[in-house]
């Protein structure tokens, strides 16, 4: 069987080679997105752009306002005469919060010891509205809490003492740093549209240059035509893709804290099994046009948003969530955090790996029988 | 025709390199109004490319040529209004049905709605397709499809018509049929270029070229080139002998 | 009839015999926008916390309450060994670990400092900010009622004090995540299904060989040009519609703003997306360089780096300011700003002229570099 596998790895790597132009893309392009993307995605909530409404303008207020000033994740913007101004600056995106300080602050606090502020959230942006005003409310509640302080100070009282220590740590990203959490994801999103946007045309352009007759007479069975064809962009995928590893450790300082053979048998699995979704793309068309509508459907958008990469899986309705077991990319991401970031064992992700495998198992299955059934002629004419 | 031009095509030294490879070698000839021409060579001799050139498909290297009175560097389009043009592969749309595609051809070359219907029933007729004008083209058999793509590229009644191996892949007998198409076109006054490497077909056409890499080995009615040739046995020489010999005479010479 | 409307004829006919095709551009807006909808979710509710209480008092208790009353949390698991939490937070299971320490209820009834440990799992860092954030706020409470308690009993006529919030929020009072995925997904499908149609469009007919065909009659680049682009509008207008009604009727999603300019600045996106799609069709020599072209250098960086939702505030300079070559950056605003602002053309209109300006340019491109000859 060997015997006959070999003449089709060598018609299609000489195929490859011949195409310069694609081949450079297929190489380059990938570590050059990941470059491009991986400096400029981050989900970090910054410079939130506010606007303040002082109405009193007294030595407590304005104590309030310089807060956010300070503060690293708000840019103050505008100091605004009138709360009318809030509208316009809002609805043509050039705030995204507002707060307005009423114009008895400090005499409310003096007196009930105790007042509001009004928070106004631009909420087109749900993440960043919610996570402003959570930064909102801790700042307040952070003012608050050092007024009382030095209230009971003034007292005579003995320095006040909290009564919870509250000791917060971060386990395996102690920066917070988005890129660590995203990098990843970045990684299986690119490999995958690599993967299956190289492979879903590789035999529907036989198909089409009606070169697949002259296969379908050869001896050569579905199932070796189907390996031959994965095989060199197994190898060539691999090769970019610990490209990309060696990227993202030198730029992002992405570092492998777990093994790297589990890495190695994971990103092996996940390339598998997206050029096994490319090939099957590629039996079930008819025409190339159809196979890159497939495969431009079933990769983008899926990888993008099923695969965890940016939306936690955690958090869709449960039918998505089954939902996500039929895209590869869920697996590999989940798998690939769980060793990278938080250097699991196999006990952490054997499910994600027999996801893999079937995954693999299923695609090669489906598209052979696709094949079997075009050599026996039961298919139409292509 | 652009004034009074006295042949309806003519070439003056036309070559066509693609990098370092000469497809076509200063090569010049004049075509009678109303003639039907044959372009003879072996495959990638540089036939088609010298119809492309013709066609405004391609820019030519070197040399002019005038079809039907323009240049075919500097006024293309003028050309295209003029020609009717049949690729090696019966360019049609696969997916269209018989009709759709004469009505679609028509239309791009500016008929009006009536001569649209009534040259579709005229080239339905002519390629023997009357009933199955809802077929699809693609289902349609190679002579079948030929005679259509034929059909579609005369819509317009153009002067000049190419014909780019037109009879590539089809049955002698649908070989035959298309040349009487061809010679009722000519006796209307169309003037015919056919390309193809089917030699015992050349016999049809008014006047012959003979191609070689891209360079012209012989010029001459059927008969006049026969006739150069002295008779080796009792068959009476065909162009196939006619050309084998003179291309041994040419690789003979050049050493090639 | 003139050539633009025969070239426009042809594929529609041809598309109409391509009923797989057809199933694929009409479905699949609906599917992507149905499943895409409801996954894309950004709103970090529910965290699964495991809590380890080694404290087992009523104070310890009352703090574990009120970290799962708060609704930001969900109970995960509890347990007495440290070493679990290792593994609970490794695994995945918890994504934020309480551990209340021996001698906190004591320390608390008296007037000392209780500690209190608080371990997040960093791999997701957005959902680990949040979680800290809502347990500052929520310790920070349970302290100001410990405060308040001990003040009481050392006869202290203090009220701590609050300054308090109340927030309202605009465009989008719930808050929900999806109320800004959905419009931007629909960007998006848009994006991609017109780009798939048309980078494809031209090249397909060079391969085939019908494009030499019609660039031998006088047919004008710009009428071929045209002919293309004309029915990959109206594709674009169906989808658009249907996309409208997916998202009303499944996710109760309204336009606020004007429908009818809803379709006009859709139309010029369009012209944008599908011009980008002809210029990669006519500079392609085959379609799978037409497919890669399309893929990695346009369909790509547009998703990720148009702002769907990453902030392109965020991003180094230099990058910003390649996103200004992306029509869907500017296409976002102004779906957004419709959807959810009911932004008219007065908030609208420098968007909608850059896109113009890019349809308009890119198609001339198109237009002036297709050459009607084969080389």
């Amino acid at each position: 069987m060997s015997g006959r596998i070999i003449p089709i790895l060598k018609k299609e790597f000489r195929q490859i080679a011949r195409d310069k132009r694609s081949l450079a893309v297929l190489s380059f392009q990938p570590l050059f997105l990941l470059v491009m993307f991986g400096y400029a995605i981050s989900l970090d909530v910054r410079h939130i752009s506010l606007a303040i409404y002082d109405g009193e303008k007294s030595a407590q207020s304005r104590r309030l306002a310089d807060e956010f000033g300070h503060s690293e994740y708000f840019d103050l913007k505008f100091d605004l005469a009138s709360t009318q101004e809030i509208d316009g600056l809002m609805s043509r995106d050039q705030i995204q919060a507002a707060l307005v300080i009423p114009a008895d602050f400090s005499r409310r606090l003096l007196k009930d010891n105790a007042c509001t502020v009004q928070i106004i959230l631009d909420g087109s942006n749900a993440v960043s509205a919610s996570t402003a005003l959570g930064y909102i409310e801790a700042v307040v509640q952070d003012f608050s809490a050092r007024i009382t302080a030095r209230a009971l100070l003034r007292l005579g009282n003995q320095p006040f003492q909290q009564p919870v220590d509250y000791r917060p740590r971060v386990w395996y990203n102690p920066e917070l740093r988005s890129s660590v959490f995203l990098v990843p994801g970045l990684i299986g999103f690119i490999m995958i549209v690599t993967a299956v946007i190289s492979t879903s045309l590789s035999i529907v352009r036989e198909k089409e240059h009606g070169t697949m007759e002259q296969i379908l007479v050869s001896p050569i069975r579905p199932f070796e035509l189907i390996i031959g064809k994965t095989i060199p962009y197994v190898l060539i995928a691999l090769g970019i893709n610990l490209a990309v590893l060696v990227a993202s450790y030198l730029l992002f300082g992405v570092t492998v804290q777990g093994s790297y053979l589990l890495l190695l048998m994971v990103v092996l699995l996940f390339l598998v099994s997206s050029l096994g979704l490319g090939i099957l793309i590629s039996t079930l068309a008819t025409t190339q046009h159809m196979a890159f509508t497939l495969s431009t459907l079933l990769t983008i958008l899926p990888a993008f948003i099923l695969s965890g990469f940016v939306f936690p899986i955690r958090n869709m309705p449960p039918v998505i969530r089954v939902l996500t077991f039929l895209f590869p990319g869920r697996f590999f991401l989940a798998a690939l955090r769980s060793i990278i970031i938080k250097g699991a064992g196999l006990s952490a992700f054997w499910q994600q790996l027999i996801g893999l495998v079937l995954f693999a198992a299923v695609t090669l299955a489906l598209s052979t029988a696709r094949l079997r059934r075009q050599y026996r002629g039961t298919e139409g004419q292509a | 025709m652009s004034g009074a031009a006295p042949y309806a095509v003519e070439a003056r030294e036309l070559s066509k390199r693609f990098g370092s490879f000469t497809a076509v070698d200063r090569v010049s000839f004049n075509l009678d109004k109303g003639s039907i021409f044959g372009l003879l060579g072996a495959n990638g001799a540089g036939k088609s490319t010298i119809i492309r050139m013709l066609c405004g498909l391609l820019r030519s290297s070197a040399g002019t040529a005038r079809v039907a009175g323009y240049d075919i560097n500097t006024e293309p389009e003028q050309i295209k209004r003029n020609i009717g043009y049949m690729s090696q592969r019966f360019s049609l749309y696969l997916d269209l049905t018989v009709a759709e595609n004469i009505r679609f051809f028509g239309g791009i070359y500016g008929l009006s709605k009536q001569l649209i219907t009534s040259r579709l029933s005229w080239v339905v007729e002519m390629a023997g397709l009357r009933g199955r004008e809802d077929e699809l083209t693609g289902r349609l058999a190679g002579g079948w499809r030929q005679r259509l793509a034929l059909g579609c590229a005369i819509l317009h009644r153009p002067q000049i018509v190419f014909l780019d191996e037109p009879t590539a892949g089809v049955d002698p007998l649908s070989r035959r049929d298309f040349w009487e198409l061809i010679n009722r076109l000519a006796e209307e006054g169309t003037t015919v270029l056919v390309t193809t490497h089917y030699l015992d077909e050349a016999e049809y056409a008014n006047r012959i070229l003979l191609i070689h890499a891209g360079r012209i080995v012989a010029e001459g009615s059927p008969g006049e080139l026969k006739e150069g040739l002295p008779q080796a046995g009792p068959i009476p020489p065909s162009l196939e002998d006619v050309f084998i010999r003179l291309i041994e005479k040419q690789a003979g010479g050049t050493g090639s | 009839m003139n050539t633009i409307g025969y070239l426009v004829r042809k594929e529609f006919q041809q598309m109409r015999r391509d009923t797989r095709m057809l199933r694929i551009i009409f479905m699949s807006p609906i599917i992507q926008l149905l499943i895409l909808g409801y996954a894309a979710n950004l709103d970090v509710r529910e965290i699964p916390a495991v809590v380890c209480d080694l404290d087992r008092s009523s104070r310890s208790r009352e703090l574990a309450g009120s970290f799962f009353h708060s609704g930001y949390f969900t109970y995960a698991a509890s347990t007495q060994a440290m070493g679990q939490v290792d593994r609970f937070l490794s695994d995945g299971k918890a994504s934020i670990a309480l551990i209340i320490p021996q001698g906190f209820g004591e320390k608390i009834a008296g007037s000392g400092t209780a500690v209190l440990q608080v371990i997040a799992d960093g791999s997701e860092s957005n959902v680990a900010i949040s979680a800290l954030n809502y347990t500052a706020l929520i310790v920070g409470r349970f302290s100001n009622r410990i405060v308040l308690d001990r003040l009481d009993r050392a006869g202290i006529p203090l009220k701590p004090v609050q300054v308090k919030t109340e927030a309202r929020v605009w465009y989008n009072p719930e808050l929900k995540s999806r109320n800004f995925m959905v419009p931007g997904i629909l960007a998006q499908l848009l994006m991609i299904m017109t780009m798939m149609l048309t980078s494809l469009a031209i090249v397909k007919e060079k391969e085939n060989g019908t494009l030499e065909q019609l660039i031998v009659t006088p047919i004008r680049p710009v009428q071929l040009i045209l002919g293309k682009l004309i029915p990959f509008i109206l594709i674009g207008f169906i989808d658009v519609i249907l996309s409208l009604v997916v998202a009303l009727l499944l996710f109760g999603i309204r336009v606020r703003g004007s429908l009818l300019l809803l379709f006009g600045l859709s139309g010029v996106f369009l012209l944008s997306t599908l011009g980008l799609g002809l210029l990669i069709s006519t500079l392609s020599r085959n379609q799978q360089q037409a497919m890669m072209t399309s893929t990695f250098f346009v369909m790509t960086p547009m998703i990720i780096l148009s702002g769907f939702v990453f902030p392109i505030e965020n991003m180094p300079r230099l990058i910003q300011y390649f996103t200004y070559l992306l029509p869907l950056r500017y296409f976002f605003v102004i779906i957004r700003g419709l959807f959810l602002k009911g932004s008219g053309l007065a908030e609208l209109w420098g968007q909608a002229l850059i896109l113009l300006g890019f349809g308009v340019a890119i198609l001339g491109l198109s237009a002036l570099r297709f050459r009607k000859r084969l080389e």
